[in-house]
């Protein structure tokens, strides 16, 4: 029996399981999306579509305006991202480098934004968009996505500019460089790889975001993918396959994004988002 | 040192002066998003804030508080959200170990395994929540197809195909299974990197003393992956506490798989009581306040 189990079969049974846990929900999703009206109600169901069609995907994007909604999510999400990235820059680069006293409870407290719960955000901040008449705008979304970024960006970015040897700075500003100067030409260049993972984390929080998305924008016009995508449904039925068909277009930019990005992603989530 | 004029104190600024400078977009960005939100719903919490009613704003005290301790629905919802902490976190951490330890195995290729690992973290809750609908579906929902094979090979196990959403203890069964999928794989991920600082002396030495694998899993594993456990813990936790877009986009027998986050969301967004939802939203950050509160005594207790 034990004989059975070879290192090698042990490694390729592990792979296996990893593999279908993490992957078998969007395959099936992406096989359901191929799917046909008649095929997807035969009995028993089918695994693989015996005839795919591509009808699904158009009536995805006829039935909702999910153009409209990718949009918005890469617009919110861009934004807000980029913002973050430059609020949180500017504090990082504060708390890492300056005559600062107390900047571990600074940082502390930055970091704590991110221990609120969100819902306890939402009540007050329906009410504070009610009342600015911002409810159903970009900004009802971008600026509180920014502020939800900041523990993870800050925290980042401080542990990257804690790495940047403090000569390379001090031999810019002897060359007339002020400490601004320093810190866009030198600092966050140095820093790149930091910034861009923070980015793309900040990136997948605002793209992934669904309760402010659903309370704030709830009008066709600013609905974001994940508000967008629960439109599809009835009163009484599901269209899934259409459903499924919006969720693959929905996840195809995900899925870039982590395929182009896995290492970095993995290193960001793993050791600069919990260091510290 | 030579006397500054105003213009170089502003270009070139002592370094504390320009610190706090730097550090100011991110204090008024907080301020406005986080710190003013707290105040103005612990504010609203006393008063009778029914927008869509007309009433007149009025102070009422802890009436709302009272009005919470007797709505059956409010308990309803905290029941089910303790429900999926009490199942999701724990239910993450085990299989997100077990992901942890497979993914850790000397593979050559670990692009299409981390691939996996990431997949479930970057998908949105709220497109689980559709996906794992999908899979409970009771007529063409891959759950019941495979529950119907199963019963045909082993008719004693008694097993039989469920209409998932028409009852709220199998529709909590269904979130807890999405919920789990969803965010173990953060966890392996922050467990793996963990196992990998683990250095495998540790391991040879063990065998050298004829441990067994079991042993070296209890007696070297565990104790040290509990400080990446507990920081992955503490967010588990305070997101499983907030649950809203699994849930909310499950079909579900209605009210009564409710979480907490979805009755405030109600009670906000569609009746506009600002008021009653804004005393809930209070419990809940105190229940969140809370919960950090023992994690942080526990980890800070752990190192004396």
């Amino acid at each position: 029996m034990k004989s059975f189990f070879t290192a090698r079969r042990l490694r390729w049974f592990a792979a296996a399981v990893v593999m279908i846990n993490g992957l078998f929900p969007a395959l099936w999703i992406l096989a359901t999306s191929l799917k046909g009206e008649i095929e997807l109600t035969a009995k028993p169901i089918t695994y693989w579509p015996a005839d795919p069609t591509l009808q699904n995907f158009m009536a995805a994007f006829r039935d909702q305006p999910l153009l409209t909604y990718l949009l918005n999510s890469a617009l919110v999400a861009i934004l807000s991202t980029l913002l973050s990235l430059f609020i949180s820059a500017l504090a990082a680069y504060a708390i890492a480098r300056l005559n600062l006293k107390r900047q571990d409870f600074i940082l502390t407290a930055i970091i704590a934004v991110s221990m609120f719960p969100l819902v306890t955000l939402m009540v007050p901040l329906f009410e504070i968009m009610r009342g600015l008449n911002l409810l159903n705008s970009y900004w009802a979304l971008i600026l509180p996505y920014t502020v939800l970024n900041l523990p993870i960006c800050t925290l980042m970015l401080v542990s990257f500019f804690h790495d940047i040897p403090r000569d390379i700075e001090n031999a810019a500003m002897l060359d007339g460089c002020t400490r601004l100067g320093a810190l866009w030409r030198i600092v966050v260049p140095l820093a790149a790889p930091g910034v861009f993972t923070a980015g793309i984390l900040a990136f997948v929080n605002s793209w992934d975001e669904f309760l402010l998305a659903l309370s704030l924008n709830s009008a066709v016009a600013y609905r974001t993918l994940p508000v967008g995508i629960q439109m599809y449904q009835g009163e009484f039925a599901f269209p899934w396959p259409i459903i499924s068909a919006a969720l693959v277009v929905a996840m195809v930019p995900v899925v870039i994004v982590i395929i182009v990005f896995q290492e970095k992603v993995v290193s960001g989530l793993t050791s600069g988002g919990l260091k510290g | 040192m030579h006397k500054r004029n105003l213009i170089d104190r502003i270009i070139d600024p002592s370094e504390t002066t320009l610190a706090w400078v730097l550090l100011t977009p991110a204090i008024v960005f907080i301020l406005l998003i986080v710190a003013y939100p707290v105040a103005s719903l612990i504010y609203n919490s006393f008063f009778d804030i029914r927008l869509s009613r007309g009433v007149p704003i009025r102070f009422i005290g802890l009436e709302n508080y009272v009005a919470a301790w007797h709505d059956a629905m409010f308990w309803r919802a905290v029941k089910n959200t303790m429900i999926i902490t009490a199942v999701t976190v724990p239910g993450a951490l085990v299989v997100g170990l077990g992901l942890a330890m497979l993914a850790n195995m000397p593979f050559k290729r670990r692009g299409l395994i981390r691939l996996s690992l990431l997949l479930p973290w970057a998908l949105p809750l709220a497109f689980v929540g559709l996906i794992f609908a999908w899979f409970f579906h009771s007529e063409y929902g891959i759950v019941n197809d495979i529950i119907r094979r199963i019963s045909l090979m082993f008719p004693g196990l008694g097993w039989e195909p469920q209409i998932w959403f028409n009852s709220p203890t199998l529709t909590m069964m269904a979130i807890c299974i999405a919920t789990i999928w969803k965010t173990s794989s953060f966890m392996a991920l922050i467990l793996l990197a963990g196992l990998q600082t683990i250095p495998s002396s540790l391991y040879e030495a063990a065998e050298v003393d004829g441990a067994s694998r079991w042993t070296q899993f209890v007696e070297i594993t565990l104790p040290l992956l509990v400080p990446s456990m507990l920081i992955a813990l503490i967010f588990r936790t305070l997101t499983a506490i907030q649950s809203f877009d699994i849930p909310f986009s499950m079909p579900g027998p209605g009210e009564e798989a409710q979480t907490l986050a979805m009755y405030i969301q109600l009670n906000s967004v569609d009746y506009l009581d600002l008021g009653y939802s804004s005393a809930l939203a209070v419990f809940m950050f105190i229940l969140s306040m809370a919960t950090t509160f023992v994690y942080l005594r526990y980890v800070r207790g752990g190192k004396d």
